[in-house]
Parts: structure tokens; sequence; C-alpha cells
């Protein structure tokens, strides 16, 4: 089983979930972050007083997939979640070891 | 099921008491006091089996069981009192405890001597509240009686030393827990209103400092223990909150109709409550603090202190109260006036005072006038003290009246994870925050309207925000706000998710995101008034609706759609009518008063001079005129000012006198500051929901410098501010002077000597002026 993993821009979030529930997967976590990539943040000027945005807020996503699924399931993330600029986001692949659904005690995949 | 005489087994005890606590409701002190009954007597039968003997020992239950109000859920509160050896005792005590150990039960125990017992009870307030409660299940009553008594005189003594204590418990335990009225997953024991409230009262009473006079609540806790009886029934634990998985079941098993029902109960019981513990403490308060006591005051002066505050409202003893003169069946406007004075004080209005003018005042006649409106907004902009004034109102259904459609807001339950308060606790909340925020917009009165009234439309059908845009433009127009201000307030309460829905969904790099704001807010005063409400809102609604990450994308948003929007719009001038045209050639000084609706109208023509607009401001402020606006103009050699001015405490000064005073005053014959000392002594410092804020308008105009002041109103304000910008040595050719509610926005128009704008140093020192004057404490 692989964990995928998806820091996107908040905006494409719902775009995301609409890809994801094509790709049949209907469960997935979101949580708030803020982060920078090569971009580092930049510099606004708001109400006249010179502030750092050194942080950009960001949504991550993370959603646990069959082996077989991954490719796939990133593809759909991706394609969902471009814009084409700068500070898109990332995607990454992890391997998970073993997954327990807490309400049946169910394993591995049939927990997915 | 055994009589309650015959001692019974363990196990025949176990069937009987989860037969009991199994039954379906209806629910009640009857069935609390049943299986109290049927756990005493198998209590009494395994105290017997300990100790057959029975002398110099009892078994005594303190709390919730003492009272005999046990739900499924509460522990057994046990004491084993004695006079006997220790280790006989112990021996007992441990033959006692095993049986209910074993039975599952779960168990406060201890051992104690009636000596051990006070000394406790001296040293831990919780104690003597256990033990208050105390009640003989079986055993020797001699040695119970002993200590109940010694307890009850024990604190009869020291409460009002030690109900200090007492409120500590309270104030953390509120802290902790938040009010039972106002959360949508509520303690129904610790939260502030909830059964714990009832122990607290009852002690206050017990101490003889004050009586609980509100009979009403005892029967809200009753309430409240049948939710809670139900909701251990339901969940088969001994937890106390309300969750929201199971509301549904508790309402299902008390025969209510469905959770909001149920929980509109469980808050209208909790506010009952909590009112009355208000009203006790602030009794116990003053009753129990030395400098307050009544008796040696109204000895020395002939009767009890008081401080006059508004027309027909006096401050007596930390309250306010109605004055002797006051005829609330007469004055229509004494309620709202009475309820902003004391906000404004940051006191609370007195029980008597609400309960008569909720009683006896008639109903504003619609639409309302300027001095109804002006204080339905001080009462708005207090800041915290806002809320305790608020909620004694709407106690009485007060608020319901000034406001149609109120009650259908009224303790309503929002089934929202983000949400933690009830609606209309909410928007009282929303009133708070925002008024922390009034310095940020050019209409601070209207933001205050906007958070009061945003979620108008919840608990009703359709978009909450559209039905809620179109009740509030009715509600307003019986207020009798301008048409225009009615406009904004609808656009933004239409509109109040609009910012934290697009910043967290659509992409702010895409210029049809902007776009689409700028279409529905097309002007900058109505964006900040927009930003504004939605940073109060967010707050108001629970922390995570204000996370640094939100924050940042609605910030982001706002900033890009202000810069989309043209620039705001400077400030003008005021400009002179015909008639004021006319009195330009009025030789020295001429002042006329003139009636004009909603109040009185004073023109004022006098020869220029720098400091002529501070001394009008501190002539006007001795005379305990308040100003509602001013518009101050500058034609050659003369000065034209126009005042809007009501008196504060009903009555005009005579006219003669004022002008003399006018006449005198500019000709440096009158000691304004002195006399504004003098009056300040009998005067009350008031609250301040926000700093001030002071601004120069950057390349504003070229002929004029503008100064921006916006401050919480304070009587005697415009003299201070404007006093402060003539040892500037900067003359006012222009003024607007506007106070809306209890925020002043004042612009003034400033050149030097030359007749020139100012220099940047000249400006900066104003600036410091103004705010050093503004930040220093009332005299």
């Amino acid at each position: 089983m692989k964990l995928i993993t998806a820091i996107i821009k908040p905006f494409k979030l719902e775009d995301v979930k609409v890809a994801l529930e094509a790709a049949g997967i209907h469960g997935l976590t979101v949580s708030e972050a803020s982060g920078f990539g090569r971009q580092r943040g930049h510099t606004e000027v708001y109400r006249g007083a010179e502030y750092t945005v050194d942080l950009v807020p960001k949504v991550r996503i993370e959603v646990v997939v069959d082996d077989t699924d991954a490719d796939r399931v990133v593809d759909a993330i991706v394609g969902a979640a471009q814009t084409g600029r700068i500070g898109d986001g990332k995607v990454w692949v992890s391997s998970v070891e073993s997954v327990v659904r807490v309400r049946t005690g169910e394993r591995g995949t049939d927990a997915l | 099921m055994p009589s309650a005489r015959e001692p019974f087994s363990s196990e025949q005890f176990i069937s009987a008491r989860s037969a009991l606590v199994r039954r379906p409701g209806p629910f009640g002190p009857g069935r609390r006091l049943e299986l109290t009954e049927l756990t005493d007597a198998w209590l009494s039968g395994v105290f017997s089996a300990s100790h057959p003997l029975a002398d110099g020992v009892c078994l005594v239950a303190v709390g919730g069981h003492g009272r005999q109000e046990l739900a499924p859920g509460s522990d057994l509160d046990l004491v084993l009192l004695h006079r006997i050896d220790p280790r006989r005792a112990a021996v007992i005590a441990q033959e006692l405890w095993y049986p209910i150990w074993d039975s599952s039960l779960s168990l406060d125990h201890s051992v104690r001597t009636v000596a051990e017992a006070r000394r406790l009870a001296s040293e831990d307030i919780k104690v003597i509240l256990g033990l208050l409660d105390m009640r003989v299940i079986a055993g020797d009553p001699v040695i119970a009686d002993q200590l109940k008594k010694a307890i009850y005189s024990d604190w009869r003594a020291t409460a009002s030393r030690r109900v200090g204590e007492l409120r500590v418990l309270v104030d953390q335990r509120r802290e902790r827990f938040g009010e039972l009225s106002n959360m949508l997953e509520p303690d129904l024991k610790e939260a502030y209103g909830g059964l714990r409230e009832a122990t607290v009262l009852r002690a206050i009473s017990a101490s003889m400092i004050t009586d609980v006079t509100q009979m009403q609540w005892q029967e809200c806790i009753i309430f409240l223990q049948d939710v809670r009886d139900a909701l251990h029934q339901v969940t088969q634990r001994n937890s106390d909150r309300l969750l929201l998985q199971e509301q549904d079941a508790v309402a299902q098993a008390l025969g209510i109709e469905d959770a909001d029902e149920l929980l509109r109960q469980v808050y209208t019981s909790a506010r009952v409550i909590a009112y009355t513990s208000d009203t006790t403490w602030h009794r116990v308060q003053r009753l129990t603090t030395r400098t307050s006591r009544p008796g040696l005051r109204a000895l020395k002066k002939g009767g009890p202190e008081r401080v006059p505050l508004t027309e027909g409202v006096v401050i007596q003893a930390g309250e306010a109260v109605l004055a002797i003169e006051a005829r609330p069946e007469k004055d229509s406007g004494l309620l709202l006036r009475a309820a902003a004075a004391a906000a404004q004080a940051g006191i609370p209005l007195a029980p008597h005072a609400v309960s008569r003018l909720a009683h006896e005042s008639p109903a504003l006649t619609t639409p309302w006038n300027q001095s109804a409106r002006d204080d339905f907004l001080s009462l708005l902009g207090a800041g915290a003290a806002t809320l305790p004034v608020w909620e004694a109102l709407d106690q009485v259904d007060a608020i319901s009246a000034l406001i149609p459609g109120w009650s259908v807001l009224r303790s309503a339950p929002q089934r929202n994870a983000l949400h933690k308060y009830t609606v209309d606790r909410h928007l009282v909340e929303c009133v708070i925050q925002a008024s922390a925020l009034t310095r940020k917009v050019d209409r601070p009165d209207l933001l205050l309207l906007a958070a009061l009234f945003h979620d108008f439309g919840k608990a009703r059908d359709g978009d909450h925000s559209e039905v809620g845009a179109d009740l509030v433009e009715g509600v307003l127009q019986g207020m009798g706000f301008q048409p225009e201000d009615i406009e904004m307030v609808v656009t933004v309460v239409r509109h109040h998710l609009l910012l934290a829905e697009t910043a967290t969904r659509r992409d702010l790099d895409d210029p049809a995101t902007v776009a689409f704001i700028t279409e529905r807010i097309s002007d900058s005063q109505t964006l900040d008034l927009l930003a504004a409400l939605t940073e109060a809102d967010s707050i108001a609604t629970g922390s995570a609706m204000w996370s640094t990450w939100r924050q940042s994308l609605i910030k982001d948003l706002i900033r890009r759609s202000h810069a989309a929007i043209a620039g705001r719009a400077l400030p003008e001038q005021p400009k002179l009518t015909e008639d004021q045209l006319v009195a330009i050639d009025q030789p020295g000084v001429w002042v006329v008063m003139n009636e004009v609706a909603d109040g009185h109208e004073l023109t004022l023509v006098a020869p220029d001079r720098i400091g002529l607009l501070a001394t009008v401001a501190g002539v006007l402020a001795v005379n305990q005129l308040e100003v509602r606006a001013a518009k101050v103009m500058t034609v050659g050699e003369r000065a034209v000012q126009v005042w809007s001015v009501h008196p504060m405490f009903g009555e005009l000064p005579r006219m003669e006198k004022l002008t003399d005073q006018l006449k005198n005053a500019i000709d440096g014959n009158f000691d304004i500051a002195e006399r504004l000392r003098k009056r300040d002594e009998a005067y009350r410092p008031t609250v301040v929901a926000a700093a001030p804020v002071v601004d120069i308008v950057e390349n504003a105009s070229e002929h004029t410098s503008i100064l921006e002041v916006r401050a919480h109103d304070a009587p005697g304000l415009l003299y201070r501010v404007t006093r402060a910008i003539a040892a500037t040595d900067a003359a006012i050719m222009g003024a607007r002077v506007s106070t809306l509610g209890s925020d002043a926005v004042d612009v003034f128009f400033l050149v030097d000597r030359q007749g020139n704008p100012l220099s940047e140093q000249h400006a900066a020192a104003v600036k410091v002026m103004v705010m050093g004057e503004l930040l220093q404490p009332l005299p």
C-alpha cells in the first residue's frame, strides 16, 4: 500500500476532491498547512506597512491506496491541482506497512 | 423489589437498581428519590452488617447523594463519621467499602471524626459545599447532628471572608467549561449556569450573606437533572457532557421533539440559573466589600451615595439604578438610555431597575428617534461590558421587544462543528469583537449593526445571508436609520461570508477572483466594513475560524480587492448654507439655538483665532451638552460653527447663561479647564472598547492638511483634542465632527499661521500631541 501526500493551493481542494472521487477514492484527510518552496515567499505592502510573507498557505491531502492504484491517483491529483504557475505544490508517494480500520479491526487493503 | 426497611443482598440491590435506571422516562425528582432510597436501604444493610452496635459511628451521605438527587451515573459520596478509636473505625470502613466496590458503583469515601471534618472544611471550601448537604443514612445520628450544626455555624461566621474562595472556584470553572447557555456541547454539571451552580447558590443562601431571590431557577435545575438522568441512561456512563452525537437519543428519552428543541430548553434553563447566579454574586460582592457597605456612608450623607449617570439614572453601590425622579411609564427612551449608560460605565443594571424598565416603559414609537438610536449603538459599542447588560435585558424579553424577530434567535442551537455558541450569543460575541475593530472603519456604527445582524437569517428557512439581509432592512427602518446607511448594512449582511469563502476556495492570483469581489463590494468603505465584520465573525465563531492560515488567505484577498477599487474618497470640507452666510455678517460673537428634528442645533459665529473650536467645545462640555455632530468652517476672518447637541441630563442650560459663558470664554475670561476638572469629579470613567487612532491623511489637499481622529467618545473629548491641536499652533480651517453611538469620528482641516498646509514636522507634532491627550486618563 502507498501513502500519497499532496501539498496544493487551497482553492484547488474542491477540484482535487472531485478528481479523487472520479478515481474511486472516497476517503481522504485534509489539513491546513503553510510553507514555501522555490519561490521563497514574497514581500507585500498592506496599508502602507511592508511585510514579508515567508509562509504561503497550502492544503495538505493524505490518502492511502493499494499499490496498483497509486500512479492513477497521483495523476488525478496532479491533473486537478495544476495551474502551471509557481507554487502549485508537490505530491509524493511513500510505502505503508500496514493499515487497520479502527471500527472493525480489518487490516491491510480491506481497511482502505 | 424488597421494601426499604428490610436489608437485602447486594445481588438484589444491583438487579433492582439496574431495572430502575433502565426504566423509560418520565424522569423527575421522584425517580431520583427512589434511586436514593433504594441505594440507602442497601447501604444501611451493609452498614448494620459491618457494625451491628452502631454506637459512636454513623454513615453520612454528602453532596448530591445527601440531597437525595442520585442520577444513574452519580458517585456515592459517603463519609463514615465516628468518635471511636481510629483503628477500629478503619476496620469498620473496610467492611463497609468493600461490598460497595464489589457492586462496581463508583464511590467517594472518607473516614473522619467531627473535629477532623471541621478542620478540613476550614481548609477547603469544597468540603464545606459537600457537608452542607449531609444526611444520615445509618448509625448514630447525634454525631452527624453535631457536625452539621458546627459546619453551618462555622460557615456563617466565616462566609463573608471565605466567599471569595468560592468565587475563585466558580470563576475557574467558568473559564474551563464555559457557559452552559451558549455551548453547543455543554457539560451539564460543570459549565456556568449548570447543576454545580445550585450547590453554590445554596451555600450562599446558607451563609446568610444574602438570599437567593429569584425562585424560578430551582425548576430549571430540576430540568437539567432530568436531562442528565436521560444522558446517563442513554450512554450508560457517568459523563455529564451532552455531546452532539448523543443529543438525539437524549431528546427522545425525555420525550422532547428533537435535539434542537432539547438544546433550546437546556439553554433557557441555564440562562435563568446563570442570571440568578450573576445577580446573587453581585449582591454578595456589594455586601462583603467594605468600602461600599451602605451603613457608614448612609449615616454621614443622610442616604446612600448616588452619582448621576444619565438622565433618570444614577449609580448606587456599583450598579445603575433608576433615579428617584425617573418616570419609566412616561419615558420610552429610558430603557435604552439606562442600558447604554450602564454598559458604557462598565457596571450592571440593577435587577430591580431592569424589571421596572421592562414592565413599565412604553414601547418606543417607530421609527425610533435619534436618542434611541444613539443609545442603542452605545450599548453595542461598550466591548465586553455590553454582554451583562444585554443579558439582563434579554432575560426580561426587552431585547425581543426592541428587535422584532430576535426571539427566533434566542437560544437557537446551531448543529455545526465549527460553531461553539448559540446564534444569539454568537451575535453578541461578534458585536464585542467588532467593537475592538471600530477604528479600522469609517463607520463604527454600521460595523456594530452589521455584527449584531449578520446572522439574523439563521434559525429560519433559506440561505441565511439572503434571508437575513431582507429581514434586517425592515428592522433598521423601524429603528429609523438613514436609507443609505441601511443599504450599506444590508449589503454587508448579504455578503458576510463572501471574503472568507472566496479566499479559501478561489484562485487569488486570478483577476476574476478579485473582480468577483469588487462586482459585489464596489467601494473601499464597504470593503473595510466587510473585512472588519469577517474578522469579528470569525473570532466570535471559534478559534479554528481565525487561524493564521485562514487569516493570511482572507487578508490577501482584501489587500488585492482594495488595490482594485479606486482609492478612498477624501473627506471634504463642510460648506455654508444660505442662512449661515447671512450670519457671517453679524458683528462680534453671535449665538443662536434652534430646535431641529430629534434635537438642538447651536450656531455660533465669531472672529476666528487659533483655539476657538477648543474654547466652544469646552463651554459645551461644562454645560453637559453632548456633541452629536459639528461642522466648522472659516470664512475670511470669521468662523462659523454649527453644533448638533444633546443635553446629557435632559435639560438645556438657560440660553442667556450659555451665551454669556461662550462670550466670556472667547474673551479669555472663563476658566474652562478648572470648571471641567470640577465637573469631572462627579463623572464616571467609561469603558474603552478600542484604542484611539490619530492619522494625518497623506497627499490629501494642496490647501490644508487633514487630521483624522477616531476614539471612544468621552465627556469633553472634543475639547481635549482641539486644545491639543491649538497647542501646536495649528489653525482649524474646517472640521467635521460626528459621534456615532459611543465612537467619535472627527476630521480636521488644518493650516499653519501663514495659511499653508502643515509641514511634515508640524503634522507629526500635531499627531503626537493629540495622541498624547487621548491616551491620558481622564482626570
